[in-house]
């Protein structure tokens, strides 16, 4: 499977915020654990909805979660 | 591996090892290959034993996974189901234009019937392989 042409930092800012779980940011975002789990890896790319919503919850703009990868393009 | 997978591999064994009997047997000459009231016999006796196994498997994965995993399905799930479904509908289109359009002209009746089973069967798999490969390996919706 191919990967996304993005990258994220849902893991990085876990731990600045606090060590956050997967499940606890799944609870928030309303996506199971493993959802987040697939995100971080890479091997899910979520909706527009999720991505906002994982956003809101680190309080970032979306830019400071997901970043378009030029080498991926 | 998680809830969802661990169901959808029930479903791989379970069909595989129910269908495997049945179409095994059809080919060993049982007179379920032939006649209608042994086919009916032996398809509902597989079919119940196949039902039986996926209903008690699922109530016992369920009982041993976390509350959390078993929440209801979220946009990933639905993406990878859709995916499964929407290859599996070319293999029971393809498997129907088979049974449909050609397999009158040189079979009929029990002959007819397990083909069309055969395809529901390999359509249904799949479906299956591929949700797991979709979780396993990773899926963009």
């Amino acid at each position: 499977m191919a990967k996304p042409p993005f990258t994220n930092d849902i893991r990085t800012l876990r731990f600045l915020a606090g060590e956050m779980t997967q499940g606890d940011l799944g609870d928030r975002v309303g996506v199971t654990r493993q959802t987040i789990a697939a995100i971080e890896q890479g091997k899910y790319s979520p909706s527009l909805e999720v991505a906002f919503r994982i956003a809101r919850v680190f309080g970032k703009p979306l830019e400071a979660v997901f970043q378009w990868d030029d080498a991926g393009d | 591996m998680n809830f969802r997978e661990k169901t959808a591999w029930l479903n791989v064994l379970a069909m595989v090892a129910a269908y495997c009997v049945y179409f095994g047997l059809l080919l060993s000459g049982h007179p379920a290959g032939r006649e209608v009231f042994p086919m009916l016999w032996l398809f509902g006796s597989i079919a119940v034993a196949h039902a039986v196994t996926v209903i008690v498997g699922t109530v016992i994965l369920s009982a041993q996974a976390p509350k959390s995993e078993r929440a209801r399905a979220d946009e990933r799930d639905r993406a990878i189901r859709r995916r499964g479904a929407a290859t599996a509908y070319y293999v029971l289109l393809v498997g129907m234009m088979v049974v449909g359009v050609y397999l009158p002209f040189v079979e009929s009746g029990v002959p007819l019937a397990n083909m069309g089973l055969f395809a529901i069967v390999a359509a249904e798999l799949v479906n299956s392989i591929v949700v797991l490969m979709s979780y396993r390996r990773g899926w963009h919706g």
